[in-house]
């Protein structure tokens, strides 16, 4: 019971907190659609796809992908200002225990990316005609995407004792996840070192998983797709709670305080 | 088992220093403690390590009989914690905040939101309540912090220097606050503070100097050892009247301070007040009650010359 209230008080906080950012949300809802519109647009003029979809329409999988990756891993990073603004401290000072605060967190970021995924996914039947238990199927496999992009956000947040701006992470980690998935371009072309980067890419299944979601051809059976997508997910969990110490996040400021005036061994 | 706090030998160290030595500590239940020490002396790292916050590098502690290490959820369920800086999200309102901390402590659903109703009503939030908790002053912040800490009704409140930076009417009513959940509910309260006038009412009051303790008595007892009265002695002279004061043994202790000296008087007082007026070189010389800075000064200083052996 214990467990459970500290799950639900921090998915709740998180929640709320999301709906009052306003300006992030939005901003997570736009980057995909400016994707979709600016470069599905441009792209689409000069680009003929072999499975005879057009450039938007091939690219959609990987734009609600993109949602999903950057809500579910900037929601999870978090975490770290969190740690900055002392309401870490109150998660981990709970009877609940170090697992529930990462689940909680987990829990919320994948809501969180959920509803910026879900958002672009609605607008899918403006671009693609199917029937509408792809939909569903869809919702389903953008849940497993996001859970995994949250696993990951955690995964970076574990060891980081700040950030500065979330500018890096997106540049240096997000980015060149997405670029080397498949998102945006059919992986199979590339040159062989960054064609073994891809398939070593977690995020490359995760777009795979929503293309057969949503009836593309896709490049890898769906049920390597789920089995990478949810594997990666239950790994990264599990390598956070090995690495994220709790009392780093205290020894830092005992430290500062211990260090003027305390003795030396002897 | 009456204790609230048992600590043996309990120590930490960050690499090579040693943060707190060996902390041997009994605190009934229902006492009112201050830890006090200068910057560095140890008490927020005791305090994590009650807290079971920090890990141990020797010793260990029982709270409520509970082990600090192999029980930390048990321990944990019986603690209100406050740390220095106020942990509040400015995003949420004093309300949402409160429901987060109740749910963090295990209650849930109608017992939670009648917890966080009590407790606003308790601590006088009221049309605050539900306005963003950005917008509170920090006096405020510190206020919901004080709720939050108590709201689950803990028997044991570990506060790190609960009333820092308030101005004295925030102060007074942090420490009405405290007040009433000990009558209200026994709870136990281990405090540390810079204000010493704040300990004053302390059952207990434990010194901590470079990772030990220097002092652990009554804050009445540890004035007596210095004397009924203090001669705070200003100038030039300072120095040779407070040698002459001892040399009379009329002087219990002399303390060096920033601005001259700070002599524990024994003698009576009219004949101390004849031989300061005498004396060249006084600027300013006064007789008042011993207080606990008297004590925290001689205490730390003695501390420091054991250091320096």
């Amino acid at each position: 019971m214990s467990a459970w209230s500290a799950v639900h008080g921090i998915v709740a906080r998180d929640l709320l907190r999301s709906t009052r950012q306003t300006s992030r949300l939005l901003g997570g809802v736009a980057r995909p659609f400016m994707w979709l519109v600016l470069v599905g647009a441009g792209f689409g003029a000069i680009t003929r796809l072999e499975s005879g979809l057009s450039y938007p329409a091939f690219v959609f999988p990987g734009i609600v992908t993109m949602a999903a990756l950057f809500g579910g891993t900037l929601t999870a990073i978090s975490t770290v200002y969190d740690r900055e603004f002392g309401m870490l401290r109150l998660m981990l000072a709970s009877p609940a225990g170090i697992a529930a605060v990462l689940a909680g967190r987990a829990i919320a970021a994948t809501l969180v990316g959920m509803l910026q995924g879900g958002i672009v996914l609605a607008f899918g039947p403006v671009l693609l005609d199917l029937e509408p238990w792809r939909w569903p199927a869809a919702a389903a496999a953008l849940a497993a995407v996001t859970a995994m992009s949250a696993m990951l956000g955690l995964l970076i947040a574990a060891r980081l004792r700040s950030v500065e701006n979330f500018a890096g992470i997106i540049n240096v980690v997000l980015f060149p996840l997405l670029f080397l998935s498949g998102a945006l371009y059919p992986t199979a072309g590339l040159p062989p070192l960054l064609l073994a980067l891809a398939r070593a890419n977690p995020v490359t299944y995760a777009v795979d998983l929503l293309r057969h979601a949503l009836g593309q051809p896709a490049e890898r059976v769906a049920s390597v797709d789920l089995a990478v997508v949810i594997g990666t997910a239950v790994v990264a969990f599990a390598i956070t709670a090995v690495l994220f110490d709790p009392e780093q996040r205290f020894v830092g400021r005992a430290r500062r305080e211990a260090t003027p005036a305390a003795a030396p061994h002897r | 088992m009456n204790l609230a706090i048992e600590t043996g030998g309990l120590g930490r160290d960050y690499g090579d220093v040693r943060a707190v030595d060996a902390l041997d500590l009994e605190v009934p239940r229902g006492a009112l403690v201050g830890l006090l020490g200068p910057n560095g002396a140890g008490k927020t790292t005791a305090m994590l390590l009650l807290a079971t916050l920090l890990s141990p590098s020797r010793g260990g502690a029982r709270v409520f009989g509970h082990d600090i290490i192999r029980e930390r959820a048990q321990v944990r369920r019986r603690l209100g914690l406050l740390f220095q800086e106020t942990s509040v999200d400015g995003l949420l309102t004093p309300e949402e905040n409160l429901l987060f901390a109740a749910r963090l402590a295990g209650l849930g659903g109608r017992l939670a939101r009648a917890a966080v109703a009590g407790t606003i009503e308790r601590v006088g939030l009221g049309s605050r309540a539900r306005r963003p908790a950005r917008e509170l002053s920090g006096g405020w912040r510190r206020l919901l912090d004080i709720a939050r800490a108590t709201l689950h009704q803990p028997d044991l409140l570990i506060l790190d220097e609960p009333t820092v930076g308030l101005d004295p009417e925030h102060r007074d009513t942090v420490w009405a606050l405290l007040d009433a959940q000990r009558r209200a509910h026994g709870s136990t309260v281990l405090f540390s503070t810079h204000y010493l006038a704040e300990a004053e009412p302390a059952d207990r009051v434990v010194l901590l100097a470079h990772g030990r303790v220097v002092a652990d008595a009554a804050p009445g007892a540890l004035r007596a050892e210095l004397g009924g009265e203090i001669a705070e002695i200003e100038g030039p002279g300072a120095e040779r009247l407070a040698r002459a004061l001892r040399g009379l043994g009329s002087a219990r202790v002399v303390l060096r301070t920033g601005r001259g000296f700070r002599v524990g008087i024994t003698a009576e007082r009219q004949a101390v007040v004849e031989l300061a007026g005498q004396a060249p070189g006084i600027e300013r010389f006064g007789l008042r009650p011993t207080s606990l800075e008297d004590v925290y000064f001689a205490r730390t200083q003695d501390a420091a010359e054991v250091e320096a052996r």
